[in-house]
């Protein structure tokens, strides 16, 4: 669903790394032209569903214009200190195809990594973000065997391949780092329409999104020279599309929930420009059992409990209610702290969220990740 | 007091312009050249320094590689295994765009942020939209970005797609945007990608910059053990300086004619304050009846000359700012001839520049007055101080200033014998040497002149003699007169003599070395490896050495390695100056190179010495086998042969070749078969050894030029003096030549009196700059030139440049004596006798 997150970064990752600081609103409207331009036409589009096939489908798909691999997790360590981390890898394709050079060096594939902690008891967020050309080996993704990395931070499959995936994760800045192995517990669950996600009305603008919604996560989280043994759950999330944006949308929140029943939600709603939802928001349930079960945009039901205000400004949501009345479903969600907005070249929360709530009669509770967007470009122009 | 005293001097001066020209001219041109090489040399400096900074960026330290260049596999594996940041890859070469030089910096933009800001913060106008720039640049083969400045200049605007030279080919190149940053003027960013492709470096990487933490000393150790062998890390202010230090000899060297403009411009000085002092003698004298003590004469006299300093310096400044912005296109012509790209578009107008000039003029006024002032202090009251009083007072000083003069010039011998290879202290013997010397002219002048009188006499009757007998008589005006000539016609014979030794030596040196007799290379870069058999399967062709010029850099700075393919043939190209027996043997087998006279004499090495150079495989031995004469001026040269240099380094390729023909073929055929080849791959310099041997000169002069200039104004300020010298001595004796006119002395005999007697002053000059000149000559040739370069130039002193030298002083006093001569022709006699 990220792709407008993607298309966001591209284009202002590509600003911030070359040109002038300048104000939000021509970064608005730069990104506008870029997302539209005609340029998309010649990227491969996800305009029918396709056969999945994995491990193949692990690794990248230069032909569409932005791919990713989504890692969001919550660990606690020996003595209950909790913590969540995001490590995310984009790649980007520039042009349609790959430019011929004698060079190595020449490439149309652009890589951008975000990975960020959550220290609920420190009371602390750290974020980092990298960028590389997918060339010389500097970033790039393989699917066999499994590996994407941007420098020094990658995530690859480990050991002989099975019947699950059985993965290694690491990424580290000045002050924190993080190791984990990740183990599957669950096959991707292919989202929208058997992996086909519609993003807009018009044909091929859509995305191809597969998840696996549970793995079982343990290694080491180091903050400032400290290191913590810590286990949990993580989850993936992996899209790749040529989509572009529509004109009348302004963000979306995304909630990705891991429940201790052993079943998954996942959601996405977009938001258009007059606050209203787009009705393409749409969401995936996976039962304990690993089978899925598309949600529409009228299965569920979002209200906001509370708001958060950035010191650098906009106003996010900062909890909610959900509820899916076919699941007999009703969370309450809350972020586990407050400030968990990347400062990366496009400002975005994304965080560690604690629900609890009850599946019919049954008590429920669980953890999981939110995204939310478009909330700092909200802010008036001149801010 | 002095207030008023100084007024009453000023109308006078109101009175006598001409005066005031003289002081300008005499102070203002030796400040002007002061501060104009100083500004050129600053400009230029500071003009690299800039570049460099900028180009550097944040970078603490950059890892440099061999011959070769770096792996880039060692920057992935910095980057990816050790998680490395802040570092950035760097790709350099130099094209050719529109006839103009642009250094090429080709980057990874993504590794930038941490190292240099300017090559992806772009213009916002005359860019296309950021990210489309941004696409452009990584996926765009010859995407450019420029300073603002320099598109402007290549007249090009956004979008628009030029051809550049890269290594003799012809690229597509396209500028996506501009940036305006300082110190990137001629600087063409470009992705690693285009980089790589355009010099053919596919693979490698010219330099990692890198930036270090400053507070961490094991940072660096660390870092530096991560590295392979045939790499090392080197401070980045460190390979800045040692560039920069390349080019110290020329500029002292400038820094050093500049200041005998002064010197000259001071005997100049003293002529003036001296003239306008005996104008004034009446006056003084009624001063000092008045009760004026003699301390504030002597101020009065300095307070001038002072004021006047002041003003002339000012005036100096402003043309020595102007005389810079000329001055600065021919040192930096010199200095990219020779040492590195430096672009400089505008003289930087430092204040440290502009108080030296001021300084150096308001000091050469007050140490030019000082005499005059002294001999104002001394006018009796209301007496009009007699010529034969300040003759014979300065008959007196003669013996101590002619000791003195032997004292300075045997202490500038003893400075040479003592100061081993310091330059400043050659340079400052150089300059003892002048004033000593100068300091015993007006004593051999007055002998001479007593002597050669009755011969004049003989010759040419009572006005010749007359003409010669007042050059003694009038000795501290004509004798200060010829100094300054004599001083300029030195200095231009020394020039010439060490010039046209060096020329000559050079012309020789070239005709041993150019043994083959095509030559063909490529600018800034290598042959097409294909072309390298072609050229020697050619028809005519008998045998074939080839030439590849790496650097080999350390924290000493760079050096040369020139790699040399030889035949048989080539080997009368290398004059050794010294060899061990098995040269020839062990060159072409061992691990053994030959060195360059300069470098031998800079790194005090000699055959049997050992070096150690870093190879692909680390740090190995190489015995030296002979030193070799050579005027290159990258003349820290090592030279390897071919097997030796493959053995040790990973680098094939080869820069030029020289082509020996079988007898009776014609060059300009195989030129032409040459081209036919190259036709399409590559563009070459292919020309015969003759050719060569000439531009090499012409390059060669046109380095001097600079030198030409400067001496032409010494000259320049040197006939002034004689001109300011000849109207002092017709003040004076303005009596005396109106008693003789009023005897009967037609004008016209007086005006040839006058024209002889500077023909003479002039003959007297040439005569005494001949010995000066010569030694000056020496010591510029052994002492400055070894010491600045390393060379060891044979000395030829041709009669001719002594003979015309001599010939050109007395031209220029006869110039300077026609106005004198004029005046006093036509001066009424009636006036002049009555002036007292």
């Amino acid at each position: 669903m990220r792709a407008r997150l993607a298309g966001l970064f591209l284009a202002v990752s590509a600003i911030a790394v070359f040109a002038e600081d300048e104000p939000a609103g021509a970064r608005r409207s730069e990104l506008a032209e870029l997302l539209q331009s005609d340029e998309g036409a010649a990227f491969a589009r996800a305009t029918a569903a396709r056969e999945f096939v994995f491990p193949h489908d692990h690794g990248p798909h230069p032909g569409y214009r932005n791919e990713w691999w989504y890692f969001t997790g919550n660990l606690t360590d020996g003595a209950g200190r909790r913590f969540g981390f995001e490590l995310t890898i984009f790649r980007f394709a520039l042009a349609p195809d790959a430019p011929a050079s004698p060079s190595a060096w020449r490439t149309n594939q652009v890589y951008i990594a975000h990975f960020a902690i959550t220290d609920a008891d420190g009371g602390r967020f750290l974020a980092a973000e990298r960028f590389a050309r997918g060339a010389v080996g500097l970033a790039g993704a393989v699917a066999e065997p499994f590996r994407v990395w941007v420098g020094d931070w990658q995530i690859a499959a480990r050991g002989a391949p099975g019947s699950r995936e059985r993965w290694r994760l690491s990424a580290n800045d000045e002050d924190f780092a993080i190791a984990l192995d990740l183990d599957a517990l669950k096959t991707p669950v292919l989202n929208g329409v058997d992996g086909l996600s519609q993003k807009s009305a018009e044909s091929g603008n859509a995305s191809y999104y597969y998840s696996i919604t549970r793995w079982d996560a343990a290694g080491t989280i180091t903050l400032d020279g400290e290191t913590f043994a810590v286990d949990g759950l993580a989850w993936l999330d992996r899209e790749w599309s040529s989509s572009a944006l529509g004109s009348d949308q302004q963000g979306w929140d995304w909630f990705a929930l891991q429940l201790d029943d052993g079943s998954e939600l996942m959601f996405y709603q977009l938001r258009r420009l007059d606050g209203s939802a787009d009705p393409l928001s749409a969401g995936t349930w996976v039962a304990p059992d690993g089978r899925a079960r598309h949600l529409a945009r009228d299965e569920v039901d979002i209200e906001v409990t509370a708001t958060w205000t950035s010191p650098a400004g906009g106003t996010y949501p900062a909890g909610w209610t959900l509820a899916v009345p076919s699941l007999a479903l009703e969370l309450a969600i809350e972020p586990v702290l407050a400030d968990q907005e990347l400062f990366t070249t496009v400002r975005y929360w994304e965080g560690a969220v604690d629900a609890t709530g009850r599946q019919g009669a049954a008590p429920v509770g669980g953890r999981g990740y939110v995204e939310l967007t478009g909330y700092a470009d909200a802010v008036p122009a001149g801010r | 007091m002095a207030r008023t005293l100084i007024r009453a001097n000023a109308g006078f001066l109101a009175r006598h312009p001409w005066q005031l020209a003289m002081v300008f001219l005499g102070v203002g041109i030796g400040v002007a050249v002061i501060v104009a090489v100083d500004l050129a040399n600053a400009s230029a400096r500071k003009a690299f320094l800039l570049s460099m900074d900028t180009l550097t960026g944040q970078a603490t330290h950059q890892v440099v590689g061999g011959p070769a260049g770096i792996d880039e596999a060692v920057y992935v594996r910095l980057r990816v295994e050790e998680g490395i940041g802040a570092i950035a890859p760097v790709v350099e070469g130099y094209v050719e765009v529109s006839g103009r030089t642009l250094r090429v910096l080709g980057i990874d933009p993504f590794a930038e942020q941490e190292i240099r800001s300017f090559t992806t913060r772009l213009d916002e106008e005359g860019t296309a939209e950021a990210e489309n720039v941004f696409a452009a640049f990584l996926t765009r083969p010859g995407a450019a970005v420029l300073a603002a400045t320099t598109a402007a200049r290549l007249d090009l605007a956004t979008g628009d797609e030029f051809e550049v030279i890269a290594a003799g080919r012809a690229e597509r190149a396209v500028l996506v945007g501009t940036y305006a940053a300082a110190g990137a003027d001629d600087l063409l960013t470009v992705d690693i990608a285009t980089a790589q492709a355009w010099f053919g470096r596919e693979g490698r990487l010219s330099r990692i910059d890198v930036r270090l933490p400053a507070d961490e000393d094991g940072a660096k150790a660390r870092f530096a053990a991560a590295l392979p062998s045939d790499t090392t890390l080197l401070s980045a202010a460190g390979r800045t300086q040692s560039t920069a230090d390349m080019s110290n000899a020329f500029m002292t060297n400038l820094t050093a004619m500049s200041l005998l403009a002064l010197l000259v411009g001071l005997f100049l000085i003293y002529n003036s304050v001296s003239f306008s002092v005996l104008q004034r003698r009446g006056l003084i004298g009624v001063l000092r009846a008045l009760g004026v003590t003699r301390a504030q004469v002597f101020r009065i006299v300095l307070a001038e000359a002072e004021q006047r300093g002041l003003v002339a310096a000012a005036a100096g400044v402003a043309f020595g700012v102007w005389l810079g912005e000329r001055l600065l296109a021919l040192v930096a012509q010199s200095i990219n001839d020779f040492y590195f790209r430096v672009t400089v578009t505008d003289v930087a107008i430092g204040g440290l520049s502009l108080a030296k000039g001021v300084a150096a003029g308001v000091g050469a006024a007050l140490a030019g007055a000082l005499v005059p002032a002294v001999e104002a202090a001394g006018f009796r009251p209301r007496l009009a101080l007699a010529r034969s009083v300040l003759e014979r007072r300065t008959g007196n000083l003669l013996p101590v200033v002619t000791a003195a003069g032997v004292i300075l010039v045997l202490a500038a011998i003893l400075l040479v014998a003592v100061s081993g290879r310091s330059l400043v202290a050659g340079l400052t013997a150089v300059f003892m040497l002048i004033l000593g010397v100068a300091l015993c002219v007006p004593l051999a002048v007055g002998r001479l002149s007593a002597r050669a009188a009755p011969l004049f006499g003989r010759a040419g009757g009572v006005i010749a003699r007359l003409a010669v007998s007042d050059i003694a008589a009038g000795l501290s005006r004509t004798g200060v007169a010829i100094v300054a000539l004599a001083v300029a016609v030195a200095a231009t014979i020394g020039v010439s003599v060490m010039v046209d030794s060096f020329r000559g030596s050079v012309a020789d040196w070239l005709t041993g070395t150019l043994s083959a007799d095509v030559y063909a290379g490529v600018e800034r870069g290598s042959l097409a490896p294909g072309l390298v058999a072609a050229f020697r399967a050619t028809p005519g062709v008998a045998a074939m050495s080839t030439t590849r010029r790496a650097w080999l850099e350390d924290e000493g700075g760079r050096t040369e390695l020139r790699v040399l393919g030889m035949v048989p043939e080539s080997r009368t190209g290398i004059e050794l100056l010294e060899a061990a027996d098995d040269v020839w043997t062990a060159f072409g087998n061992a691990d053994v190179v030959l060195v360059s006279e300069p470098y031998a004499y800079r790194n005090r090495v000699g055959t049997g010495s050992v070096l150690s150079l870093r190879t692909g495989a680390g740090e190995a031995g190489f015995r030296v086998a002979g030193v070799y004469q050579s005027y290159d001026i990258n003349a820290s040269a090592i030279l390897m042969s071919r097997s030796t240099y493959d053995r040790h380094f990973d680098d094939p390729r080869v820069d030029s070749v020289g082509l020996y023909l079988e007898p009776g073929i014609d060059p300009d055929r195989v030129i032409a078969a040459l081209e036919a080849l190259a036709e399409g791959t590559q563009e070459l310099v292919i020309d015969s050894n003759r050719n060569i041997r000439e531009l090499s000169l012409a390059i060669f002069d046109r380095t001097f030029r600079i030198t030409d200039v400067l001496y032409w104004l010494a000259l320049g300020v040197a006939m002034i003096g004689i001109l300011g010298a000849m109207l002092a001595l017709q003040l004076e004796r303005a009596r005396d030549l109106a008693i003789l006119r009023a005897v009967g002395m037609t004008p016209r005999q007086l005006g040839a009196m006058i024209v002889l007697q500077t023909a003479v002053i002039g003959l007297f000059a040439g005569l005494a700059a001949i010995p000066l000149g010569t030694a000056m000559a020496w010591l510029l040739i052994d002492v400055i030139n070894r010491r600045a370069f390393g060379w060891q130039i044979d000395m030829s002193v041709g009669p001719e440049i002594l003979l015309s030298s001599t010939l050109f002083a007395i031209l220029a006093a006869v110039l300077a004596g026609l106005y004198p001569a004029r005046r006093a022709a036509t001066s009424v006699p009636a006036l002049a006798m009555r002036e007292e």
